[in-house]
């Protein structure tokens, strides 16, 4: 036990830069989930350019409007498609991105209890 | 000149090629020893390949802008170390060195392999030599390194600017060695279950194969991520970009191959799955190749969109892909013989190690192959990134680091739980810490507080294996170690990474409750290629200790591109990261200054990781 008071003090000493939940933070959080669409594979946060630029001045105003995070990605996905959302909405089009790797994972163990469990009773 | 020599190598290693592989399949045919004369041939080979690599090294030295490729991707005031790297930071001059790995590792495999059979050995080279076949062809034909211009140009288009330094020169080199390494384990498998040569024995051979490609691709993808930590500006070191997945599915792909072939050398079960792996593993690499050439994702590393360079690997994959279903269904017999272990037991473990890991690949590969899927199919665009990632992968790594703390503690066949103390207190020790550090740091998120306790109790486990069990066993220990290490400074630099982002001018002070940024002054000089502008800010923390940090703007010439280079003071506990930008048409710059903990864990957890293969590689010992 006595190494795990070590450890705690431990953190105490270094301590950490923690940021609260404010505004500021939403804000990148959803700069880093949204693709900069004239870029090649940069997030929003990411880029330097003007179109990134533009649209975080575009979310900080908004976010001052009061809207929340997810009515500014709708907001944005009906103004530049949802090519700019990085999280693809579950809908028709995704059901097969979201569920086909799960089920893969079932279909994987449902074959490794087929072979090694019921073979072998 | 230079350009010709290698040109004409390239043909006279295609010819070699087919000499080759008529010595080989008459030696097949007819002798009972293997013929000296197909080590010599491939020797050769491998020696005209070099050549024409040199060739084009040569080109890039003495920047002969009559050769193409050397135009697109150099310049004279180029320092000498990036035209020598600039050789393979292109499309043609990559594939050369596909080419050139191609041929290194089948000569390699014919020298370590005098102990095996001469119908395993002929027949490994046989397909190696179809892989070699067609990149030579594919090289000749659609991406020539030597193509020549007239008239000559004056000087070159220069080379990406972010593809100058130091740790993405000697990436693409090391990465290749692995991805392209991992065909001999495809020609090798293939070549062992057409001639129903699988054993215990030839597991134990192959396994040192798999450690070298998996070797030099964690090193690879290290210093991939590595530099894009300092380089691309932003502080992360993973995106899930499309290239960056399609590197980390063979890697994914290789260790499970692994973990497989253990159970293989000591069970002789499993065969087919341990086939299945290396042929993926192995087309998982060409596959990558073909997305990133193809020029169909959308991704920082993209330089080559050519629709027919696409087609053609497009193709060659395929026919390799049938070759392989083609033996595996005639030639393989199954093993379904013994399966004779219990549930607790290493084999269990290592079953369900592979059934994760292969979960991880499956959620990767759909999450990179899908949108090109749906927009050819329904012409919608839609982006995968880091949100869909997080949002399957993190549930599932949580059973993951549970059966990792216990699986390697097992024993072959029926195994007991033993110390159960150790497990239960380990345990109970890391849901206190990470609720500790969760609850008073971070506020939210009850699913970071079970992930912390995974990750930590990992760690304990493997810190207990390796301070008792320490030398037995050493590369296993070093590994898992680094893994529990990498995947525990991640965690924590993901909660604890602070930064800030603000607009300064020259003199400026930014001032929060916790730190003063002043900008200090700015300083412009001259370099060979490039302008530069550093900036000199003062960090002032709470305890009024100063920190001096130096970003950079460098104006690079040729081509006329502006980077920002980071700064970045590393200590044993945190980073201290810093980019400055132009704010443009004002004299204001956007500075990102962030701090960001156990950042050099990451690096040396994934060396140590790359240390546990290279140890178990040269262990002549027969480890338990």
């Amino acid at each position: 036990m006595k190494f795990l008071k070590y450890i705690i003090i431990l953190l105490f000493v270094f301590k950490f830069n923690v940021s609260m939940a404010s505004d500021n933070d939403l804000q990148l959080k959803i700069t880093k989930n949204l693709r900069c669409l004239i870029c090649q594979g940069q997030s929003v946060y990411d880029s330097d350019s003007e179109f990134a630029n533009s649209l975080k001045l575009l979310i900080e105003m908004k976010l001052n409007e009061g809207l929340t995070e997810k009515q500014i990605y709708e907001f944005l996905k009906n103004k530049y498609g949802e090519w700019i959302l990085y999280d693809p909405e579950f809908n028709k089009n995704t059901y097969f991105l979201w569920l086909l790797p799960i089920l893969m994972f079932l279909i994987g163990g449902a074959i490794m209890f087929k072979i090694f469990i019921i073979k072998k009773n | 000149m230079a350009s010709l020599i290698g040109f004409y190598s390239l043909i006279f290693g295609l010819c070699l090629s087919l000499i080759i592989v008529f010595f080989s399949i008459k030696n097949f045919r007819n002798s009972s020893i293997f013929d000296k004369k197909i080590i010599s041939l491939t020797f050769f080979q491998f020696f005209f390949v070099s050549l024409s690599f040199f060739g084009l090294i040569f080109s890039f030295i003495n920047s002969d802008f009559s050769n193409e490729t050397v135009f697109n991707h150099s310049h004279t005031t180029k320092p000498l170390f990036y035209k020598i790297s600039g050789t393979w930071g292109n499309h043609e001059g990559s594939l050369l060195l596909w080419l050139l790995v191609l041929t290194l590792f089948i000569f390699l495999f014919l020298l370590k392999t005098k102990k095996q059979t001469k119908q395993y050995r002929n027949l490994t080279l046989l397909i190696q030599q179809i892989i070699i076949i067609g990149f030579f062809i594919f090289l000749i034909k659609t991406s020539s390194p030597f193509n020549y211009i007239f008239p000559v140009p004056m000087e070159g288009l220069g080379l990406n600017p972010i593809l100058q330094d130091p740790a993405l020169a000697i990436h693409p080199p090391i990465l290749y060695l692995g991805y392209v390494g991992s065909s001999i384990i495809f020609s090798s498998t293939l070549a062992a279950t057409s001639l129903n040569y699988i054993s215990k024995e030839w597991a134990k051979h192959i396994k040192k194969w798999v450690l070298v490609s998996w070797i030099f691709l964690t090193l690879g993808i290290l210093l991939g991520s590595i530099w894009a930590y300092y380089e691309l500006g932003w502080g992360g070191f993973w995106f899930w970009d499309p290239v960056e997945n399609v590197s980390l599915m063979p890697w994914l792909a290789l260790t499970t191959l692994f973990h497989c072939i253990l159970i293989l050398e000591k069970r002789l079960i499993l065969t087919s799955w341990v086939i299945i792996l290396s042929i993926s593993t192995f087309t998982l690499s060409m596959c990558g190749t073909f997305l990133v050439r193809s020029g169909i994702l959308n991704s920082v590393h993209t330089f080559a969109n050519d629709p027919e360079r696409g087609l053609f690997i497009l193709i060659f994959l395929f026919g390799l892909i049938f070759l392989s279903i083609f033996i595996f269904l005639f030639f393989h017999k199954s093993d379904e013989k013994n399966y004779n272990f219990f549930w607790l037991s290493k084999e269990t473990s290592i079953l369900i190690n592979n059934w994760f890991m292969m979960y991880f690949l499956t959620v990767i590969l759909i999450g990179t192959l899908y949108p090109i899927f749906l927009e050819v199919i329904s012409s919608e665009k839609i982006s995968v990134g880091p949100p869909f990632y997080n949002k399957l992968i993190i549930p599932f790594l949580i059973p993951f680091l549970f059966v990792m703390a216990i699986g390697p503690k097992l024993k072959w066949i029926n195994s007991d739980l033993e110390n159960k103390f150790f497990l239960v207190l380990f345990l109970i020790i890391s849901i206190l810490i990470s609720y500790f550090i969760i609850k008073n740091f971070n506020g939210d998120f009850l699913i970071n507080t079970i992930l912390l306790s995974s990750a930590f109790y990992l760690f304990f486990s493997t810190s207990k294996d390796f301070l008792v069990r320490g030398f037995k066993n050493l590369s296993q220990n070093l590994a898992h170690f680094g893994f529990s290490l990498l995947i525990l400074s991640i965690l924590l630099n993901n909660i604890f990474s602070t930064e800030i982002i603000t607009n300064l001018k020259i003199g400026e002070t930014f001032q929060s409750e916790k730190i003063k940024i002043n900008f200090e002054s700015i300083k412009s000089k001259n370099i060979k290629n490039y302008d530069v502008i550093i900036g000199k800010f003062n960090i002032k923390n709470l305890n009024n200790n100063i920190e001096v940090l130096k970003p950079e703007l460098r104006i690079y010439n040729q081509p006329n591109i502006v980077t920002s280079e980071a700064d970045i003071k590393t200590n044993l506990f945190t980073d201290k990261f810093m980019t400055m930008n132009l704010v443009q048409n004002q004299d204001y710059f956007n500075i990102r200054y962030q701090n960001k903990p156990f950042m050099i864990w990451i690096w040396l957890s994934v060396l140590l990781i790359s240390f546990g293969g290279i140890i178990s590689l040269f262990n002549k010992r027969n480890e338990n």
